[in-house]
């Protein structure tokens, strides 16, 4: 064999190597259905974070507290994540509270994590800059009648191509001037992984 | 011969009577207690045709059963579907909800996936998200 019979022995594999590659290396970007259901893998998702908010917000609207209730005010609390993963679950309660915020039925007084924000905007329009007869007071903030809080835990049970994992949120509505507990409902996701 | 004709009155009375009391309990305008509007709606499979739509892929679950109440001012809605094939069958549905204006009373709602059983039942129930809502649509779709 010939250099030039050994050269084409090497390129025509090394091409269509590098042709497969260039193929595999394509990418493509398109824009999906934000409120299409998602499965990419079993952890917590988009569909759960959507399917438990809708169905908490739906579920608090028909609480006699907030049926009866003049705009009851409500305080969002943390909901605590109690699973082995890491859920941004303040995304959950600001989900229920646009929810329940566009259906009218309640109003929200700041929370705990906001408080800072507000103090420093009151106290900054408090300063000479500011007209005075528009300005925010001080000790003019409404105080909130329930609290809401909650958690989210998760069980999760794998062998060698099964996972399988069950997500709970309980959501409660407490009022804060009697301590009584006025709503609470639960949540249940079960998901399922097999491989091959 | 006199009484020739008492059979046939009695008949005449019975079918009068089934049929004053069919739909006698029903609000104008509402079938099984959901808004139809002017649509006319005799059963239940008229009222499940009026308010359910597929998009996407069809699926054979299909709701057997509808009925809606108020929950407050709100609109509450059981409706159960039913899977009679031999295997599980995996759907995803969602509610549209209409004003009386016939506008969308509400962002499209994020498609809820469900699985069923073979042979089997289940209910899906929800109320509607504001007061300004007047009728509805329940989506499915297949998962499968």
């Amino acid at each position: 064999m010939n250099s030039s019979a050994r050269m084409q022995l090497f390129a025509l594999p090394l091409a269509a190597a590098l042709a497969l590659a260039a193929g595999c290396a394509h990418e493509q970007t398109r824009y999906g259905d934000a409120k299409g259901v998602e499965t990419v893998t079993n952890e917590f998702g988009s569909t759960d974070l959507q399917t438990i908010a809708e169905s908490m917000a739906r579920s608090m609207q028909q609480a006699p507290v907030i049926v009866s209730g003049n705009l009851p005010i409500v305080t969002v609390q943390e909901v605590k994540n109690r699973t082995s993963e890491y859920i941004d679950t303040r995304s959950i309660t600001d989900s229920i509270r646009s929810e329940l915020q566009k259906g009218g039925k309640v109003r929200f007084a700041v929370d705990a994590s906001g408080m800072k924000q507000q103090t420093g905007e009151i106290n900054r329009q408090q300063n000479e800059y500011y007209a005075r007869e528009q300005a925010a007071e001080k000790g003019q903030m409404v105080g909130a009648q329930y609290r809401m809080e909650g958690n989210i835990t998760s069980i999760v049970k794998q062998v060698r191509d099964v996972k399988d994992v069950y997500y709970k949120v309980n959501l409660q509505l407490w009022n804060i001037r009697n301590g009584l507990l006025e709503w609470s409902d639960e949540k249940e996701i079960r998901k399922t992984t097999t491989r091959g | 011969m006199r009484y020739a004709w008492i059979p046939a009155a009695i008949v005449a009375a019975m079918l009068g009577a089934g049929c004053a009391t069919k739909k006698g309990f029903e609000v104008p305008g509402q079938a099984f207690g959901c808004p139809i509007g002017e649509a006319k709606i005799a059963s239940m499979d008229d009222l499940v045709k009026a308010k359910v739509m597929m998009e996407g892929t069809r699926t054979t679950v299909i709701p057997t059963e509808m009925r809606c109440s108020k929950s407050g001012d709100l609109l509450k809605i059981d409706a159960n579907l039913n899977n009679d094939s031999r295997t599980v069958k995996r759907v995803s549905y969602k509610f549209r909800w209409i004003d009386r204006e016939g506008m969308r009373a509400w962002e499209e709602e994020a498609w809820k996936p469900l699985l069923l059983y073979d042979n089997s039942n289940l209910m899906v129930n929800t109320v509607a998200p504001t007061n300004k809502v007047a009728d509805f649509r329940l989506i499915l779709r297949s998962q499968e």
